[in-house]
């Protein structure tokens, strides 16, 4: 193991990776990543692998609309050997209420000044996208074609091989135990293998993010919140868009390979670490979604699981520079949408670690927002 | 040949019922397993597998295996050898990984 490193990135989910990517590319190649388990083995590999633009609040729109651009261009810019499979099949987001229905006008108009092809749709009009979609007490819908799905194992398997090839060194089944500090500068970071001296750390930790911020006597406004999903037989394609509706917080779309993969929020999760699969989740997302997609009455489940939204009071993610802990950056808090805006929020904190003018400004992401009363109050998430 | 004892499978032979499989009109005993009535009837290929489309038979018969998904009375991927015969169903041989409807 490295010595010294001129970063550690902490966590090898697909943001560590698109992190350690950037600033390899950027010219800062001493650097490490730091996974407890293996690579894309939290959030990353366990998320519903959606991709969309259709935000309610600008940050996360330009986030997303710039990380679309990224995805369809990662095979050629990462040089990947494989195909991160990402496609392009649009959301479709329900509204069942007139409050809801409002908030999309809203969303669909900051959405179209910032250049982003999006629609409102009739409930016929969205039958003619999804078919098969029970549109009773359906108020209306937008429609996004270029939101879509791919693969996060892939994707991140794609930073990691790209940057290794840049220098990069990648350990996996290595814990982070304790972060060293002289004063406040960061100085070093003890792992179960060793210890690396570093004078930057990035907390890209995904559900243990608030763990690690307290190994430098932080305290952030994150916490873990299960989420499931489940995942079906294959059957022939018949549905492009992920279908999303808030009012039932779920979502449901089928993958390349056939299968439909679908989650659902639920508002009485406790905060915690729980990763455990319940039989109630697969109970009420079988009841729900069969209302709302008929035809899967006839498909078979074969597997579910759970993972770890890392959340924030507004549903945003903190990014950048703690001005408390210098050499000490946060990507985390990502509320359920990590894997979707990762391609960029690799390129803001490279830029950001690196000095140099970052693409978005992320001072207004950063963690001092939340002491500043300065929240963006994410509508659209499940 | 008729499967009639099955290791784990329970089921009453009732009385003889037609059905059809891929249109052609055969018979079977109402309550035994589909899988058995095209086995009895000489139907060896129930399916075919997904990549190189080589034919699948009778292989688990307790539904596990996924060799004999059929579509039945319109309904894709049902396991043949653990879903009971009942008359008039259309039993067809699945295209592909099954259309749902």
């Amino acid at each position: 193991m490295k010595k010294t490193a001129d970063a550690v990135i902490i966590g090898g989910g697909v943001n560590g990776v698109s992190i350690a990517y950037n600033l390899a590319k950027r010219g800062l190649t001493n650097i490490c990543v730091l996974e407890r388990n293996f690579l894309a083995s939290g959030a990353t590999g366990r998320c519903g692998a959606g991709v969309r633009a259709q935000w309610g609040t600008e940050m996360n729109l330009r986030m997303s609309m710039a990380s679309v651009r990224m995805f369809e261009n990662m095979n050629e810019e990462l040089d990947y050997d494989d195909d991160i499979e990402f496609n392009q099949g649009g959301y479709l987001l329900l509204a069942y209420t007139e409050a809801g229905w409002e908030q999309f006008k809203k969303n669909v108009a900051l959405q179209k000044a910032h250049g982003l092809q999006v629609e409102l749709l009739t409930p016929a009009e969205a039958k003619e996208v999804v078919p098969h979609l029970n549109t009773e007490q359906l108020l209306g819908a937008t429609y996004c074609p270029t939101d879509g799905h791919c693969n996060p194992f892939k994707v991140t398997d794609a930073y990691a091989k790209a940057a290794r090839r840049l220098g990069v060194e990648i350990y996996t089944n290595t814990t982070v135990t304790g972060i060293e500090r002289d004063g406040d500068r960061i100085q070093g970071v003890h792992t179960d293998r060793g210890y690396v001296s570093t004078p930057v750390v990035v907390n890209a930790a995904g559900g243990w993010s608030q763990d690690v911020a307290a190994m430098v006597g932080l305290e952030i406004p994150t916490h873990s919140e299960r989420h499931q999903i489940l995942i079906t037989e294959p059957v022939e394609p018949m549905q492009r868009p992920m279908v999303m509706s808030f009012h039932h917080n779920l979502y449901c779309q089928q993958t390349p390979h056939g299968s439909f993969i679908m989650g659902l929020g639920d508002p009485t999760e406790k905060p915690g670490y729980n990763m455990e699969a319940s039989w109630q989740f697969l109970e009420e997302m079988a009841e729900k979604i069969t209302w709302l997609l008929p035809p899967l009455r006839h498909i078979r489940v074969v597997r579910q699981w759970a993972g770890l939204y890392n959340m924030t009071p507004d549903r945003t993610p903190i990014l950048g520079p703690v001005e408390e802990v210098p050499g000490f950056y946060l990507a985390c808090g990502f509320s359920g949408h990590g894997f979707m805006i990762a391609p960029m929020v690799g390129v803001l904190l490279a830029q950001s670690i690196l000095g140099q003018k970052t693409e978005i400004p992320i001072e207004p992401m950063s963690l001092g927002r939340f002491a500043r009363g300065e929240l963006f109050r994410e509508p659209s998430v499940v | 040949m008729r499967i009639t004892d099955h290791p784990i499978l329970q089921f009453e032979k009732g009385p003889k019922v037609t059905f059809t499989f891929d249109g052609q009109q055969l018979e079977g005993y109402e309550g035994e397993p589909i899988a058995a009535a095209l086995h009895a009837a000489g139907i060896r290929t129930l399916s075919h597998s997904h990549v190189k489309k080589r034919p699948r038979g009778f292989f688990c018969a307790i539904g596990a295996c996924s060799s004999c998904l059929m579509t039945v009375d319109g309904v894709p991927n049902v396991r043949v050898c653990v879903e009971k015969l009942r008359a008039g169903m259309r039993v067809e041989t699945q295209q592909g990984k099954g259309v749902l409807r």
